[in-house]
């Protein structure tokens, strides 16, 4: 029969762990004498403590030290997206503001389709953050194929569709697209402030190394190298 | 290391000293002594291992930032842990929970066949494997909690602390953890 003694099973963990006052325990192991129901869930939260205490511990592939002092250097906010997006909303929704970074950005993308040469001038983060890697480690993925991969790093290969600014947070994005002239599928890659990469050209071929990811926010529901680490220029 | 180790908090203590007076060495000490601790913290918080060590170096950079404020005489492991859970909520929000099918975790037929069973009740990589499955299972706020106490070995009110809750909040997560960690286990309780 099932057992309304709620304040003595809300200890059962506690009792387990060994963290509860004598008295207390005196009064669970009473209580347990005579109630069948209680000693039965007991036992099922033993065995659930049990397998608890065996749960798998793991290291980082990468010691990420280079990259943390390469942020703490730059002075570059340590925030996610999302928060700076908060600290940075207000000015951030001023059309001025939008219309300044737009233009930046069309700038920025003709200057490098123009030059047909990645622009110079890498911050000093993104060259730590670069060296960090070890592009051998990344999981070669085709465009097509990013649904099936389950690779956290993966170097994937295409032609730069669009760039863009992210209206949220002012972060750039491109498209990576296997065919400049037909629509399909397609990855979007983001770069991300603090790693500091310069964007590649739009029409351009290169090899994007990063953390793979799907976006599964409304209206996205797409895959994503979210950061991008690498950026390789193989055709421009 | 336990909060509780009196010796190692004592030569913490120093290292978090110099680290706040600007000595790079010290955080990096900080940070070899933190780094597996808030990775896993990480790691289970998100349920998702892609962004881990990305959390990891925003979490560390902010610790580094936050350290002149931090005061000596409170806990810096429970410190940096919220820091760290404060981090995996920032992340979280907006972003679905990935769910790994608990199907996938019970597998194949060969795996539920007794003949193979002995095989595995050896196996303590699929042992453990299947261990981590299951606590992926469960929801975030249950997996830091199970983190905290099971990986940390923090007290009920430790992790109060770390989670902005009440020590009643913890307890009852905790047994909700235990409990539906074991009733999904439970079909495979020969293997285990």
């Amino acid at each position: 029969m099932r057992c309304w003694r709620m304040d003595l099973r809300r200890s059962f963990a506690k009792y387990l762990n060994g963290e509860l006052e004598p008295s207390a325990v005196r009064r669970i192991e009473d209580h347990l004498l005579d109630c069948g129901w209680c000693r039965t869930r007991l036992a099922h939260l033993r065995n659930g403590h049990r397998l608890a205490q065996e749960m798998p511990r793991f290291t980082p592939q990468r010691d990420r030290w280079n990259a943390i002092e390469a942020a703490i250097d730059s002075g570059q906010p340590a925030t996610t997206k999302k928060t700076v997006f908060a600290g940075w909303r207000d000015v951030l929704l001023t059309p001025a503001f939008a219309f300044s970074v737009i233009g930046v950005a069309a700038l920025a993308a003709s200057v490098f389709v123009a030059s047909g040469r990645r622009a110079a001038g890498e911050g000093r983060a993104g060259t730590l953050v670069a060296e960090a890697l070890d592009l051998s480690e990344f999981h070669t993925v085709n465009i097509a194929d990013i649904e099936q991969n389950n690779k956290p790093h993966v170097v994937a290969e295409g032609y730069v569709s669009e760039l863009r600014v992210n209206d949220e947070d002012g972060d750039l994005s491109f498209k990576l697209v296997d065919d400049l002239g037909r629509p399909g599928p397609f990855i979007v890659c983001e770069i991300i402030d603090p790693i500091k990469l310069t964007p590649p050209a739009v029409g351009s071929r290169v090899r994007v190394y990063g953390v793979s990811r799907y976006d599964g926010q409304t209206d996205h529901n797409w895959y994503e190298v979210h950061p991008v680490l690498n950026i390789e220029v193989v055709r421009q | 290391m336990k909060i509780g180790d009196s010796q190692t908090h004592s030569d913490e203590r120093e290292t978090i000293a110099a680290a706040q007076r600007g000595d790079r060495a010290a955080f990096k000490s900080l940070y070899d002594r933190y780094r597996d601790r808030v990775y896993n913290l990480i790691f289970y918080s998100m349920g998702d291992d892609l962004c881990a060590e990305d959390v990891l170096q925003i979490v560390f950079v902010k610790v580094y930032r936050g350290l002149p404020r931090f005061r000596s005489e409170a806990s810096f492991a429970t410190w940096i842990y919220r820091i760290t859970i404060n981090e995996c909520l920032n992340q979280q929000r907006g972003r679905g929970a990935p769910h790994i099918p608990f199907e996938a975790l019970l597998g194949s037929d060969e795996e539920l066949n007794p003949g193979a069973a002995a095989d595995l009740q050896h196996a303590d990589r699929e042992r453990s494997e299947i261990i981590h499955r299951a606590i992926m299972e469960l929801s975030p706020k249950l997996r830091a909690v199970v983190a905290l106490k099971y990986l940390e070995g923090l007290t009920y009110e430790e992790i109060a602390s770390v989670l902005g809750c009440s020590p009643g909040t913890v307890a009852s997560r905790l047994n909700r953890a235990l409990r539906e960690l074991e009733a999904r286990l439970r079909p495979l309780r020969r293997l285990l």
